[in-house]
């Protein structure tokens, strides 16, 4: 009965979890690229890897948080200026190629040992180094806070504090995309990514908006990271290939481009993550899988998921059907 | 089908790999250590690699260091070696031999679908990790399986029963997967977004099924001659010529062979294809039955050659694979192939003054570059381009 | 129905020559020296070509003649290797298909570019110039745009009315059939008041019932002052509608003139032969 009930709470933990949060920031950037403009941005880890280091090497150095979020959003405005000068004007295929292989290259760069005094290597920045600033704000006391069924720290690392302004932040880019969705802006957006041509022969310059919205969901995306580096640390590692594939299923199990898809999406994505890890450790017996395997067998039901999901559902849970972003 | 360079490009792309290599070196001097003593960070890098790997995190950084030929770090001359250039370019060839086998696949499935197998790193993979399983002395397991057993079989009946099984998944993945959705009329997004997902499954599958530490296809010790300024591995040697036979065979078959022919045609021109009366479905069959095979012996040799493999070798080598076809051109197989040697070379040889694990940074350098000035490729045609 | 021998446009073609190049009296458009050629194929080759102001001039020749490459040129959607051409005046030789658009000329596309997951009246709204709204930061303050989106709803919902269009206003282009789809192409590209709308093959695809129907849109374009030129197979519409054709073959133009005589022109009918010019053909693509 224990077990359950640890499982439930494990589950339910991560409904408001900051990962959660994080990840649904990271897709609200990703619905703004592939949701509203049909950009298929398949670097989006890379933004928030930049986002992570921006935010820790600056509050590392300067000990100003607000330095370090003003440098977390000029490295996505740069990463997404440089990205797009090139690739902008490339079919699909090309641009998922290169953005996979520009954030590698950012992963690279950060793991490699010849950065280590600025990036901390393969081993990344620890949490002692940064988190400071932030953490000091916090109005929950310093020790672990029992809501309801949930304990958490007041204030450190995955916190009470940390979720409460994640989940603010994650509402007020919710309501910004809500906003711009709905707006000529975001109509030109919709326009492209029908048809770029036609929208092309109604007079609007089509590189211009895909800039921007390339930028816009860049910068959200490195916020998300720095959700993520604030309840975890900076870690280059953690922003693969795999993560960015990660967003990708949660935006798509959510519904691109509608604006509670990515928040959904990531709930969901990281309760069932989870679930299924608990009960696989429940009902399997520990010889036919071990607990190291878990965490593989429940990433090959995510891949399963996607791939489902692209074929038999690709508007998501909430997404409409006639506005199906992925043509069939 | 081979067709003229156009000499104002190849000197562009050449002007933008070289301004890339300078930002890079510029900037290693500048923020980081010194390039540090190559083999020393090869290896620390396999070794990091490898925990990361058993940590279980899908550890996506280079590749080894083919360089581990040199056997004492630290010493300006490792043993045996005496002209580092020379021996670099020997590894580089032999590396881009090894890439080639995996990238002309990856070349012919997008040429005859126009699709960008995101989930060809896993075939590699497959390949190598297939063979482990097979020959080694340590007891595996399959999945939900609870008992371990050893199969233990020699190397080459092994390797041979590995090329077999990986052609066959090809030929699995088309009938049961890719068909159906091209006869669905699945988009082109649809279809890549769905390769995505296979990759994830399967790197996690392969995790999952063998584990995250470092595998030996061969407990032989790798016997070391010195021809000339270079010292060469015997493994080396033997994969680079198996590799070469298959690429001739390949060759061969494209270029003299009717069915080669064909293939060639629907690589070319799907529509005009079938309107000459071509079974392009037949042909896209063979086409990743012989794409996922080759996959899967380049696994096998590269797993060799770096005296080791892992789940995520072929993953790691996705961009590097990626980059080759670019280069030569996303859809010619004979572009896939020398673009595979480029990137071999580049990357190798980019170790005389980038430090080592900044090698795939020059892989990558130029896949953008190329993209950039080229987005055909150095044979492709610019009406595939969007 | 109209009768085209007594349109009012018929005037400004009185003293031209019927010869190809013809200098017009008012041209709006002027092109010269145009070439545009793939690998070894001359695809288009125009030595001069003026396009008469508030008069419907067509574009037409056998398969291959260029007449799509040449109209992808005048409105920016290729580059020629060399040549020049003017809008009122105004050099167009370098501009993108945006700013050919935003200076008054106006495309429609053979294939229909009606943007299927949006509604009609939002694909209308797309058609209007000059939105704020448009702007990123500009898009956030609604009190900024919302007054011009209504004039903008207001102005799409009577160019819906005249196209009969407005009763699908909140459907999606996609459920439109297919003649609906070029009407709403069509009606979009008036949105922003265009000087010259150029219809790419307006009547392919488009089944008969519809034909009439969108003839006289064109025709009424005309009469309240919109240049129109349009590239097109159908002969029938040609002798209809058109005050001036414009005859291309293997990549020049061969002939000029009004049309009844262009017809009778032999050049012309040496370059059809073999062709059938009362079927709908759709060209291929070059």
């Amino acid at each position: 009965m224990q077990e359950l009930i640890d499982l439930l709470t494990g589950a339910g933990r991560e409904i408001f979890g900051p990962a959660t949060a994080a990840f649904a920031l990271a897709a609200i950037g990703l619905n703004v690229h592939f949701g509203l403009t049909g950009l298929l941005n398949m670097g989006h880890a890379g933004f928030m890897l930049l986002g992570m280091y921006g935010y820790a090497i600056t509050v590392r150095e300067t000990g100003n948080m607000w330095l370090g979020i003003l440098a977390a959003t000029v490295a996505a405005i740069v990463f997404g200026l440089l990205l797009g000068w090139p690739t902008l004007k490339l079919r699909g295929d090309y641009l998922a190629i290169v953005t996979i292989a520009a954030s590698e290259f950012v992963r690279f760069l950060g793991r490699s040992q010849v950065f280590k005094d600025l990036t901390g290597g393969s081993t990344g920045i620890r949490g002692t180094d940064f988190k400071e600033p932030f953490e000091s704000l916090s109005p929950f006391p310093d020790k672990l806070v029992t809501i309801g069924p949930f304990t958490m720290h007041g204030s450190r690392s995955s916190s009470w504090w940390l979720v409460v302004v994640a989940w603010v932040i994650v509402g007020l880019f919710a309501l910004l995309f809500w906003r711009l969705a709905n707006s000529p802006w975001g109509r030109v957006l919709k326009g492209i990514r029908e048809d770029e041509d036609a929208v092309r022969s109604l007079g609007k310059n089509v590189y211009a908006f895909k800039m921007q919205a390339l930028v816009l969901g860049g910068v959200i995306g490195a916020f998300g990271g720095v959700l993520f580096a604030l309840a975890n640390a900076v870690q280059p590692d953690s922003m693969g290939r795999p993560t960015t594939f990660w967003v990708w299923t949660l935006l798509l199990l959510g519904g691109a481009a509608t604006v509670f898809g990515p928040i959904l999406g990531s709930i969901l994505f990281w309760v069932s993550l989870v679930t299924v890890r608990g009960l696989a450790g429940w009902f399997i017996p520990e010889n036919v899988m071990s607990a190291t395997e878990r965490e593989p067998f429940s990433l090959v039901l995510v891949g399963i998921t996607l791939m489902c999901l692209v074929v038999f559902r690709p508007q998501g849970i909430l997404g409409n059907k006639r506005e199906l972003v992925i043509s069939g | 089908m081979i067709k003229t360079l156009d000499r104002r490009t190849v000197i562009r792309a050449l002007i933008v790999f070289v301004v890339g290599a300078a930002l890079l070196t510029i900037a290693q001097i500048a923020v980081g250590d010194s390039a540090a003593a190559a083999p020393a960070a090869g290896t620390e890098t396999a070794i990091a690699q490898a925990a990361d790997a058993a940590a279980g995190s899908a550890d996506l950084t280079d590749v080894e260091d083919p360089s581990v030929v040199e056997e004492d770090p630290g010493s300006p001359n490792p043993s045996g070696t005496t002209s580092r250039p020379l021996q670099l370019l020997f590894n580089g060839i032999i590396f881009g031999l090894l890439l080639a086998l995996a990238s002309v696949g990856l070349s012919l499935i997008y040429g005859t679908t126009g699709l960008s197998n995101f989930a060809h790193g896993e075939q590699v993979s497959f390949g190598a990790v297939l063979t482990y399983f097979l020959t080694t002395q340590q007891p595996v397991g399959l999945p939900f399986i609870p008992n371990d057993f050893v199969i233990g079989l020699p190397l080459i009946p092994a390797a041979l029963i590995a090329v077999a099984v990986s052609a066959f998944t090809g030929w699995l993945q088309d009938k049961y997967l890719w068909s159906p959705l091209r006869r669905k009329r699945a988009a082109m997004v649809q279809q890549m977004i769905v390769s995505i997902g296979l990759s994830l499954a399967l790197l996690n599958l392969l995790q999952w099924w063998i584990g995250g530490r470092r595998l030996r296809l061969t407990t032989a010790i790798d016997e070391r001659w010195t021809i000339g300024p270079i010292v060469v591995g015997r493994t080396a040697l033997f994969s680079g010529l198996i590799a070469i036979v298959c690429l001739l065979g390949v060759s061969f078959f494209l270029l003299r062979t009717r069915l080669g022919r064909a293939t060639r045609a629907v690589a070319d021109n799907p529509s005009l294809a079938a309107a000459s009366g071509i079974k392009v479905d037949s042909i896209v069959r063979l086409v990743w039955i012989i794409a996922a095979g080759l996959a899967g012996l380049g696994g096998i040799l590269l797993g060799l050659y770096d005296q080791g493999t892992a789940f995520d070798a072929g993953a790691r080598m996705l961009l590097l694979m990626f980059a080759a076809v670019t280069l030569g051109g996303l859809g010619q197989a004979f572009g896939a192939l020398a673009g595979s040697l480029v990137i071999g070379i580049v990357v190798e040889m980019s170790s005389l003054w980038l430090s080592t694990d900044l090698k795939i940074a020059t892989a990558l350098i130029i896949l953008i570059g190329v993209l950039l000035v080229r987005p055909q490729g150095i044979l492709g045609r610019a009406e595939r381009v969007g | 129905m109209v009768n085209a021998p007594l349109s009012p446009a018929a005037e400004y073609f009185k003293d031209v020559p019927h010869e190809p190049g013809a200098p017009k009296p008012d041209p709006v458009i002027k092109a010269t020296d145009v070439h545009r050629h793939f690998g070894g194929l001359t695809a288009v080759q125009v030595d001069h070509l003026e396009i008469q102001r508030n008069a419907i001039t067509a574009l037409i020749g056998p398969n291959g003649a260029g007449k799509s490459t040449f109209f992808n040129l005048l409105t920016g959607f290729d580059k020629p290797q060399r040549g020049q051409w003017w809008f009122n005046g105004n050099s167009l030789q370098s501009r993108s298909p945006a700013q050919v658009a935003r200076a008054g000329m106006v495309r429609t596309f053979q294939l229909t570019k009606a943007l299927n997951r949006m509604t009609v009246m939002e694909n209308m709204r797309l058609g209007a110039p000059l939105q704020r709204g448009e702007n990123m930061i500009a898009a956030l303050f609604p009190a900024l745009w919302r007054d011009h989106e209504k004039e903008i709803t207001a102005k799409a919902e009577e160019l819906l009315a005249r196209f009969k269009l407005d009763t699908k206003k909140d459907d999606y282009a996609g459920e439109l059939s297919g003649g609906q789809r070029k009407l709403l192409e069509m009606a979009r590209a008036l949105m922003s008041d265009p000087e010259i709308v150029m219809l790419d093959e307006p009547m392919a695809g488009v089944n008969p019932a519809l034909t009439e129907s969108l003839l006289d849109h064109i025709v009424e374009l005309r009469n309240e002052g919109v240049t129109v030129l349009f590239v097109e197979h159908d002969m029938h519409m040609v002798r209809r509608i058109s005050d001036w054709v414009v005859v291309m073959a293997e990549g020049r133009i061969i002939a000029e003139g009004p049309p009844e005589t262009v017809m009778q022109n032999p050049a012309v009918q040496d370059a059809y032969l073999g062709a059938h010019h009362d079927t709908d053909l759709f060209e291929e693509r070059q």
